[in-house]
């Protein structure tokens, strides 16, 4: 990899293992291999949020042209939100895109992914059925968002769902697998005979 | 993990480390301190290097890559300092193309005609049209050209045929010279 991307991966790691937010631990990052292309990025979710609580681990991997071309970053724990495919983890954020400037670092990415967790934006989507449900039901995409952060990122589960549980539970008994099952019903509202149909064609 | 890492950092950099902290003379490209300093208009710091690349990544989206404000390499000032920076110039950074580096925009060399190299090319390249042009209307002095099939017409076809050939051996010339 080109000297001046290690060159500043170096710093931008320490930048962010001294930053007041890994102290606050709202943002942690650790490497994965030794040169530098890979990063295990961490957020917390933010407070407020149906992700308070939740840790969401992220997949960073530093192109060889870093830093005039921006980190590829994904979501590794699944996620219910309008701007992440609950599918693959990608990202919708212009600042990964075209919006990038080689100012930034590894920190103010963390930060905008966790700002874009408290503020979606619903009208450049990245998971349609996700940004339709926010717009159309807030209340059961919230509710929904909430039991994936304690399904996926180890939420507390004091604000537990026991329906969502149970609806869960009742798929997986069938010999559904347990993730297809919690996709096929936060897709169709929670209603259970839509979600049977859904896994089953 | 991260004890390793900030080890290796702060050992490799000797007293840079420090620096992290105040990061008042660092390059906002590569945050090191800027070699071959440059300051934009919205007063932001770069390596000369580290700003040219970012400017050739997006050609049609120049923008400081701090504040995203309007760039370009002509609206850049090169910062000289006393010390170090004026010692170690090119040969540590990368090769850069010549006429890349910003230049100061009143620049009157008193060997160049016209205002830059453009105009010079220009003039070079017209002159043996308009000399070959001229010596033609001196030879032949008739405004229009002879009706088409009589011997004037294909001595006329010939010339100008002759002529192009003339020109272009003389530009080839030019060229070489
Ligand atoms: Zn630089
Ligand atoms: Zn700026």
């Amino acid at each position: 990899m080109a000297n001046i991307a290690v060159a500043r991966i170096k710093r931008e790691f320490r930048e962010v293992v001294k930053s007041e937010e890994a102290a606050k631990c709202n943002i942690r990052v650790e490497l994965i291999d030794d040169n530098f292309t890979e990063l295990r990025g961490e957020i917390a979710g933010p407070p407020e949020t149906p992700y308070e609580g939740g840790k969401f681990l992220l997949e960073i991997k530093i192109p060889e042209t870093y830093p005039f071309n921006p980190p590829k970053v994904k979501f590794m724990t699944k996620i219910w939100h309008p701007n992440i495919s609950s599918v693959t983890g990608a990202i919708c954020l212009d600042i990964l895109k075209d919006q990038w400037a080689a100012a930034m670092t590894l920190r103010t990415v963390l930060l905008s992914l966790q700002a874009l967790l408290s503020a979606a934006e619903p009208d450049d989507p990245q998971d349609a059925v996700v940004a339709k449900q926010y717009k159309e039901n807030r209340h059961l995409w919230e509710k929904t968002a909430r039991h994936w952060a304690q399904e996926y990122a180890e939420a507390p589960k004091s604000k537990k769902d026991d329906e969502f549980y149970d609806k869960v539970s009742q798929l997986a008994e069938m010999g559904f697998d347990r993730h297809k099952a919690l996709t096929a019903l936060s897709a169709h509202e929670w209603n259970m005979e839509r979600a049977t149909q859904d896994l089953i064609s | 993990m991260s004890a390793d890492v900030t080890g290796d950092g702060a050992g490799a950099e000797g007293g840079g480390g420090a620096d992290v902290d105040q990061g008042t003379y660092e390059c906002n490209i590569c945050l090191d301190t800027a070699r071959d300093a440059v300051v934009s208009l919205c007063g932001h710091l770069f390596c000369w290097p580290c700003l040219h690349q970012w400017l050739e990544t997006r050609p049609n989206r120049q923008l400081c890559p701090v504040c995203k404000a309007g760039i370009s390499r002509d609206k850049v000032i090169p910062l000289y300092g006393r010390g170090g920076s004026q010692m170690d110039p090119r040969t540590k950074t990368p090769p850069r193309p010549q006429g890349q580096r910003p230049e100061p925009e009143n620049n009157h060399g008193g060997w160049t005609f016209g205002d830059g190299g453009f105009q010079m090319s220009f003039g070079i390249g017209a002159f043996p049209f308009g000399f070959f042009a001229s010596a033609f209307n001196f030879n032949d002095g008739r405004p229009g050209p002879a009706p088409p099939g009589t011997p004037q017409a294909e001595e006329e076809r010939v010339l100008s045929t002759l002529f192009l050939w003339i020109a272009l051996i003389f530009m080839f010339w030019l060229l070489m010279a």
